[in-house]
């Protein structure tokens, strides 16, 4: 078994059924080849970067599990035939995992999936992001 | 001889390094911006001073992002 981690984008507007649908096809996949689902994540529906097939808006979903190699070929080939489904991205993380990590790994989700939820209600207010790398980039540009 | 000697003020210590509270994540668009210029560029090492692992790491995670459309291939990272 070896540990991924695959983040995929569904058009928005296929309704919270169709998106229920897409993604239990994809768990049913992993659990036939024995793998083993950690983590489901449904980040929502979120604005794009730039546009993806005439889309401005994702709904993104991310997937931790564990699973034989052949399994993600599997995966990668449904999606790239659902048209409903515009990105994904697979990484893998470990090599090999066994059921202990499985759990810490889990553990490690779910503190995750708090803290951004506790974030997420705090950050409206401050938006202080980037103040210092652009003034740092110009002086630089003009040295050369 | 009147060699001109640029001032280095800016010579930086990697951030990730000093800083171990950053978490380098493709996922994270939020703090990946903080490495972009505002067009979208992944912003060199010459001037973060980020170290070569660290920087390898950065490059990486923001190339991922761009693929999930978090971050942008070029354009405003403002949005």
């Amino acid at each position: 078994m070896r540990h991924y981690e695959t983040t995929y984008i569904l058009r928005p507007n296929l309704g919270e059924e169709k998106f229920t649908e897409i993604i239990d096809r994809t768990n049913a996949i992993i659990l036939n080849d024995g793998g083993s689902l950690i983590g489901l994540d449904r980040w929502g529906v979120k604005r794009l970067a730039y546009e993806i097939d005439k889309e401005i808006q994702g709904y993104y979903v991310y997937l931790n599990y564990a699973a034989p190699a052949k399994t993600v070929d599997e995966i990668e080939r449904i999606f790239r035939i659902d048209d409903r489904v515009m990105r994904y991205l697979t990484v893998k993380l470990h090599d090999a995992i066994n059921a202990a990590d499985i759990e810490v790994e889990k553990q490690r989700l779910e503190e995750e999936v708090a803290a951004r939820s506790r974030v997420q209600s705090e950050e409206s207010e401050t938006d202080e992001d980037k103040e210092f790398d652009d003034e740092s980039l110009e002086d630089e540009e003009n040295d050369e | 001889m009147s060699q001109q000697r640029r001032v280095f003020s800016r010579r930086r210590v990697c951030r990730f390094c000093t800083d171990k509270e950053i978490i380098i994540d493709y996922k994270d668009a939020k703090t990946l911006r903080n490495f972009v210029t505002e067009r979208g560029k992944i912003i060199p090492r010459r001037i973060y001073g980020t170290c070569a692992k660290h920087q390898r790491q950065l490059t990486e995670a923001v190339k991922r992002a761009r693929q999930l459309a978090l971050l942008p291939y070029m354009g405003n990272t403002q949005f």
